[in-house]
């Protein structure tokens, strides 16, 4: 436990020691307050459909996806690709440490930036409790699927950080397996066939973040997100482990 | 302290270290010499149980890299190739850092940072950022956090690498220093440096160790015997000859006019016997050197792509 904690202390300093961190939390919070302010006018356009604006906040629009897709593989990329790149690696796999504790180590200090990312996004429901009455009930859900997403997208890239020593390859490799687990979700459309169908629905995350932004937490997408999430970060020890590479 | 039977590793079919066998006995320092690409650092590497060997087994203070790789890197410490850092890192983030994955006592954790401070010299720089360190710093807390957890064998690859002269002589200092209580086996391929640090020398060529010793005893064994370099000035063709007459001489040869090497038994010293020669005859006399073989020489001879005498020497060190 204090090695891992170790791991997740060295790698937030590492990450608030260099500008991207600080890149991404002002960029994220740019345009997450933007949309929050659109939102918020829309939904004031007495014209529109009654919604409420963290349902819409949370996985509603194209844009959290957006941001999620993007903002994921930046947080990880670095997390074991530069270690291989520097030879670091060799370091921390010659002490006393398992791959599985560097992985978890990594993945967790990846986790709490996120969460710090998000974090100020609480301001946002506390601006709209001074104006209106808020469910809170959703707003949690929304968090608690905020918070799963990010473990399931944030355990893939740290996967793909363990298959290179390029940190660009590292993301554009997260990128393409986050959006393939996203758009599983979008093909289920297209598909004919009723039992394959009804899978390829269970898988679709867009339906799960949007039932976590109505307030329904379904044990079925908890259990989903968190199984894929631990499966990858299984994988990502386990490439540690196979490529003793030269 | 490290022993070695039957070490190999093969890449993709091409074996980059074939069937070493090797003991290092407790507080002994240890080289590695051999070209680049020789092995040195894929067998520090398995070593470290960094990497794991096609073959054979290794054993570092008691502990089996098979049965136990966790164990086994507690009991080494290690400076990779090119000292790999953190560069955003304080050093003495990067110290408590290492304390920490290396299984320090948490009551232990400060006086072990202070101690291997000063060891290596870097008590000045605790509080800078390790990427604004000179090479010759970021070297020294390489070692100080290979140190950190006191442990009893030290692996270092190539610690003197990129270092300026004094640089380099206070590193060399230090692990002469660290010889003292730990077994130590580092590799480079700068030759004076094992003949300063080491006790004893492995050379190394295409993944095999070409030779095994004391770096004097290798010299008087692979170059043969010592030798004379003369110059004589108005000698005639029966030089040779004559030089060759005199007691304890088994060789000569001449270079170029009036330069002759006198190789000669090791036991024998013929220097007066050439002066008084020289005065006999009325030649003059412009050097008379003694030629020492410097490890070079042994290097050299070894590791130059010559397959058949690097096997033959392979195969007299296993029998040996």
């Amino acid at each position: 436990m204090r090695k891992t904690w170790a791991i997740v202390r060295r790698e937030l300093i590492a990450y608030f020691s260099s500008p991207l961190a600080y890149v991404v939390l002002a960029a994220f919070l740019l345009m997450q307050g933007y949309i929050f302010y659109l939102l918020v006018s829309f939904l004031n356009n007495p014209q529109t459909q009654a919604m409420t604006p963290l349902r819409l906040f949370f996985g509603g629009t194209i844009f959290f996806w957006l941001f999620l897709l993007f903002v994921v593989p930046v947080i990880t990329m670095r997390l074991i690709a530069e270690e291989r790149r520097s030879g670091t690696i060799e370091v921390l796999l010659t002490s006393p440490v398992t791959e599985a504790q560097v992985v978890v180590g990594k993945f967790a200090a990846a986790m709490l930036f996120y969460i710090a990312l998000w974090l100020p996004t609480v301001l946002y429901v506390l601006v709209l409790m001074r104006h209106s009455e808020i469910d809170l009930g959703p707003v949690l859900a929304g968090y608690v699927g905020v918070l799963l997403l990010g473990f399931l997208f944030l355990a893939v890239g740290t996967f793909a950080s363990t298959l290179t020593d390029n940190q660009l390859i590292a993301a554009i490799i997260a990128f393409a397996v986050m959006v393939a687990l996203f758009s599983i979700g979008l093909v289920e459309q297209l598909i004919m066939s009723s039992g394959l169908k009804a899978v390829l629905g269970h898988m679709n995350l867009w339906t799960q973040m949007d039932d976590f932004a109505k307030g329904i937490v379904d044990t079925r997408h908890v259990v989903y997100q968190l199984s894929v999430g631990i499966l990858f970060l299984f994988l990502a020890a386990k490439s540690l482990e196979v490529k003793k590479w030269r | 302290m490290i022993e070695v039977e039957n070490l190999g590793k093969t890449y993709v079919k091409e074996p980059v270290v074939r069937d070493l066998s090797f003991f290092v006995p407790e507080g002994q320092v240890l080289g590695f010499l051999g070209p680049n690409g020789a092995g040195k650092t894929t067998v520090m590497r398995m070593l470290t149980a960094f990497l794991p060997p096609t073959t054979g087994r290794v054993v570092v203070a008691g502990v089996d890299l098979d049965e136990d790789p966790v164990a086994l890197r507690r009991n080494v410490g290690y400076l990779p190739e090119n000292v790999p850092l953190y560069p955003e890192m304080r050093v003495d983030e990067y110290l408590r850092f290492r304390a920490d994955i290396e299984e320090v006592p948490r009551a232990e954790v400060r006086d072990r940072m202070d101690d291997v401070a000063e060891r290596c010299m870097i008590g000045d720089v605790r509080r800078q950022v390790i990427g604004t360190l000179s090479k010759g710093f970021r070297q020294r807390v390489g070692l100080a956090g290979a140190l950190i957890h006191q442990p009893p064998v030290l692996i270092l690859d190539e610690p003197t690498v990129g270092l300026d002269p004094n640089q380099i002589i206070r590193v060399r200092e230090l692990i002469t220093e660290l010889g003292r209580d730990h077994t130590v086996l580092l590799s480079t391929h700068i030759l004076p440096e094992v003949e300063q640090v080491c006790e004893r020398v492995f050379i190394i060529d295409r993944g095999r160790i070409v030779a095994d010793g004391a770096p004097d005893a290798l010299r008087t064994q692979l170059i043969g015997n010592p030798a004379l370099v003369v110059e004589l000035k108005g000698a005639d063709g029966v030089a040779t000859e004559a030089l060759l007459g005199l007691p304890g001489v088994v060789a000569v040869s001449e270079r170029e006019p009036g330069h002759f090497v006198v190789e000669h038994a090791p036991d024998a010293d013929p220097r007066e016997a050439v002066f008084g020669l020289a005065v006999e005859r009325g030649w003059v006399l412009m050097a008379l050197i003694p030629h020492r073989a410097s490890l070079e020489d042994v290097f050299v001879r070894l590791t130059t792509r010559e397959e058949t005498l690097a096997e033959e020497l392979a195969e007299e060190v296993s029998h040996a």
